[in-house]
């Protein structure tokens, strides 16, 4: 099954899924020419023009610096696809192999299944509180921390996944056929995960923004000049009452992309495999 | 008589469960409980009964998918049950498994010359694609498909093509023992037709010895030089098919066949 | 007037927009204290037809198209749903292949058949349990009023399913349609389920459907049998005439491709080819590709149900020709 086919399949007679895939992929193209579409530099201060209110040439106003909020929106896009990109590739690495390995070889299995399931008991945000505390506030290190947040949940779900696969006769006849361990793991179980791994890709990524926004606006994710929607709410939320579109276009930005992966998630999450569709029920 | 190529004795595989409640005592499932037989080179050995007797166990403990209690199976003289996995690799190639499901033995993703080079490769039976695909292209036409439905997936096949598909896969490798667990039972009866005088040819043409497990007595009576008949894990008959099937020496034996519904004729079929 | 009257029978499948016909003008009756059997190989049709005559197509991607479906007078096709419900399990019950999906696990097994029972009489519970040990111990349960309170998952597949025939002979139905009743079982279980079925229609007079694809236990349970390929009844007789001269080449083929257990055959006679699948577009008769007597005629026409013997139908051109 090509990609093209899946995602015409996933999409077929769900508009609201497909607005919302098309809005993600005005996002990555923001996010890919930031530089080009931004009208100003993200990083300019410029005293004079403080709070201006929305209109030209300031199409979303200016922050309290005099930041034009249009261009720090537009980075800000390339920021959350950095971020969502990097979670997801962390905690499906991680979770992936922790989750195929612990079903594959049972014993390894007992003891790292467990390890997951003590830090499945701290809740989300509490844990990347905790992890990123001991960090530096960093790009690379609010992904590290995101990533490993919901590599425990991918590791449960690929743990399930894969013992049902195992179980199936194809991987007796690859054993009888005498492949080895790798060649079990990685040429017969691995590509029949493909389209759940996608699906747990689009949640993942969905609640990796929220969770990078809600540590941004506590102060502990991002370093506070990099432009990213969950700074720029943290920066000016004293500012709601005199200039609120400083809140309402990178809220309404984050709630909209959020909201989009969320359905992007649920179409494909319906269109494959019956036999994993029990063990995605969102992250 | 030669000497046996495969030669089983006293084999129990047994299985634990989880006890019921929460400090329930581990129950033991004896699947198979002591079974000895022999089968000679080019011989069709059939393993009959009913579910739960213990016959599929037999053949996945001889292909190591379970382990084996005790006993000792002896493969042209040399005990392999013992073996560890990476001994036991070398043999595969001469033991090889036919499975039932004709839908859920190939894996969906791979590709069909992907499905068949793969133990070819694994046994160093060639080292290129160019010399992988003239044995596949001659071991699909000699399961009767085309050569070309190589570069398609198994979704693409009906089920007597894959169970054609997964035979194909066990005669590339050219193996001495095949075992047959089911392979006919989940067809339906005109392709069954088909494929099981399509087995019996090859075994005939290739002289490959077999254990054929089957729950069919008309079936086993169609494919085997011998029966061994299996009830709550242990054979209670063994013996030319003739035998078992015209003078039953055992109750159950005579019990089975008795149950089988047959078809009055008002003329001989044609 | 038959019990059950199917005629002119039409079902097909929505896919992709467009309908592909499943079953295709499929006609026969049923009296009481008749058995009759349906046999044919999966996609045939018989599953679906018996779904229809039960009103349990409700997937919106399978749909009757044509025909009608008469049960003691009434037209099933045209009744409203709670009407449908009314008879349902009461007059007609039906018994599946799988006894284990068939019962829920979490309730006992007397508690279900009471169940079943108090939908359709106004008896009160302990009359209902009293009638479900009754039941149980009709379809010779042992120790039918411990076993009253045991789980599903505690009886034994051949158990379970004497369990469902109990369940379905609640309301002494008049019309009970079996679905491959006991092709999950083993033979030898098989065997007391078709002789428990025998005689409990023996004892109660009521009319059985029993589809199976199992030529052997068509021929020994039932009174008539039609043979289904591809949609259509290639054949239909009293059994004994049908086994006494069998005039559809299908047929023929079924019968020679069955491995039989009591003399040795060299080589069995397959039909060639399989079964084409739905998408595939056929013209004439539906067989003629696999078919050793098949000629251009056969391709292009199909044939018309016609009389081969008094009371035996098939559909075709060259009825109870040699295949040799």
């Amino acid at each position: 099954m090509n990609i093209i086919n899946f995602l015409r399949n996933a999409f077929a007679g769900r508009k609201l899924a497909t607005v919302g895939f098309i809005w993600l992929c005005f996002i990555l193209l923001a996010a890919i020419f930031a530089p080009l579409i931004a009208p100003f530099d993200p990083l300019e201060i410029d005293p004079v023009g403080r709070l201006a209110e929305p209109g030209l040439p300031n199409l979303f106003g200016t922050d309290h610096f005099g930041r034009d909020t249009f261009s720090r929106a537009i980075y800000g896009a390339r920021m959350t696809v950095i971020i969502g990109v990097g979670s997801v590739v962390v905690a499906l690495v991680c979770g992936g192999l922790i989750g195929m390995l612990s079903a594959y070889f049972t014993r390894l299995g007992h003891f790292l299944m467990r390890g997951v399931d003590v830090l499945m008991a701290f809740p989300a945000l509490l844990m990347a509180l905790v992890l990123i505390t001991l960090l530096e506030r960093s790009v690379f290190n609010t992904i590290l921390v995101i990533g490993i947040v919901y590599a425990t949940t991918t590791a449960r779900i690929l743990y399930g996944m894969t013992l049902k696969l195992k179980g199936e006769v194809f991987v007796d006849a690859a054993v009888c056929s005498g492949a080895g361990h790798s060649s079990i793991l990685f040429r017969h179980i691995l590509p029949n995960l493909v389209s759940p791994l996608l699906v747990q890709a689009s949640f993942i990524f969905a609640f990796a923004q929220l969770q990078a926004a809600a540590l941004d606006f506590l102060g502990l994710g991002l370093p506070p000049e990099v432009p990213s929607w969950g700074n720029m709410l943290s920066e000016e939320r004293i500012y709601v009452t005199r200039a609120p579109w400083l809140l309402i276009y990178p809220g309404l930005l984050i709630v909209l992309s959020v909201f989009s992966m969320n359905l992007v998630g649920d179409a494909l999450r319906d269109s494959i495999d019956p036999r994993f569709k029990d063990d995605i029920a969102g992250v | 008589m030669s000497d046996p190529l495969l030669r089983l004795v006293g084999l129990h595989t047994h299985f634990q469960t989880k006890g019921s409640g929460l400090f329930g005592k581990k129950k033991v499932i004896k699947a198979v409980n002591g079974v000895s037989f022999d089968i000679a080179p080019g011989e069709v050995l059939s393993l009959v009964g009913e579910s739960g007797c213990g016959k599929s166990t037999v053949g996945r403990t001889l292909t190591h998918l379970e382990k084996a209690t005790s006993g000792q199976a002896f493969f042209e003289g040399n005990d392999f049950l013992a073996l560890t996995p990476s001994e036991f690799r070398p043999l595969r190639r001469d033991i090889q498994m036919i499975f039932q499901d004709p839908f859920a033995s190939l894996n969906p993703r791979l590709k069909i010359e992907q499905t068949l080079a793969e133990p070819l490769f694994i046994h160093g039976l060639c080292k290129t694609w160019d010399e992988a695909r003239v044995q596949i292209a001659a071991t699909l036409e000699l399961v009767g498909l085309d050569p070309k439905v190589m570069a398609r997936h198994p979704h693409e096949f009906s089920g007597g093509q894959r169970q054609r598909i997964g035979i194909a896969r066990v005669m590339i490798l050219k193996p001495k023992l095949v075992i047959a667990d089911e392979a006919v039972s989940a067809l339906d009866v005109s392709i069954q037709a088909q494929v099981l005088n399509l087995i019996k040819k090859l075994q005939r043409d290739s002289g490959v010895s077999m254990l054929f497990i089957s729950h069919d007595l008309g079936v086993v009576r169609h494919i085997s030089d011998r029966v061994a008949v299996m009830f709550e894990g242990q054979i209670v008959e063994i013996g030319d098919k003739t035998q078992i099937f015209e003078a039953p020496q055992h109750e159950y034996t005579r019990k089975l066949l008795g149950s089988i519904p047959r078809i009055s004729l008002g003329r001989e079929v044609a | 007037m038959a019990l059950l009257e199917v005629e002119n029978l039409h079902i097909a499948v929505g896919s992709g927009g467009k309908l592909l016909p499943v079953v295709q003008g499929v006609s026969f009756c049923v009296d009481e204290n008749e058995t009759l059997g349906i046999v044919g190989e999966s996609g045939c049709g018989k599953s679906l037809t018996s779904l229809a005559i039960m009103g349990l197509l409700g997937d919106s991607t399978v749909r009757i198209t044509g025909g009608s479906i008469r049960f003691d007078g009434m037209d099933l096709l045209t009744l409203s749903a709670p009407e449908r419900r009314a008879i349902m399990g009461n007059r007609m019950a039906m018994i599946f292949q799988e006894p284990m999906t068939s019962l829920n696990p979490v309730y006992r097994i007397g508690d279900q058949i009471a169940e079943s029972i108090r939908q359709h009489q106004q008896i009160s519970r302990s009359a209902a349990r009293d009638r479900a040990v009754e039941l149980l111990t009709l379809v010779r349960i042992p120790n039918p009023s411990e076993r009253v309170d045991s789980f599903p998952h505690q009886m034994s597949g051949g158990q379970r399913q004497r369990v469902m025939i109990a369940m379905a002979l609640s309301c002494d139905p008049k019309l009970l349609i079996a679905d491959e009743p006991t092709t999950a079982l083993d033979v030898t279980v098989q065997k007391e389920v078709l002789e428990l079925m025998a005689d409990l229609q023996d004892r109660m007079g009521t009319a059985i459907v029993l589809i199976s694809h199992d030529l052997g236990v068509i021929a020994e349970t039932c009174d008539k049998v039609a043979v289904m390929y591809r949609g259509k009844i290639a054949e239909a007789a009293a059994t004994a005439d049908l086994f006494a001269e069998l005039a559809h080449p299908y047929t023929r083929g079924l019968l020679n491709s069955i491995p039989v257990v009591d003399r040795d055959v060299e080589w069995l006679e397959a039909i060639p080819g399989r079964v084409p699948t739905l998408e595939e577009t056929l013209t004439g008769c539906a067989f003629h590709p696999r078919c050793a007597l098949a000629t251009d005629f056969c391709a292009s026409r199909a044939p018309e149900t016609s009389q081969f013997k008094p009371n035996h139908s098939v559909q075709c051109h060259f009825a109870g020709g040699s295949t040799t």
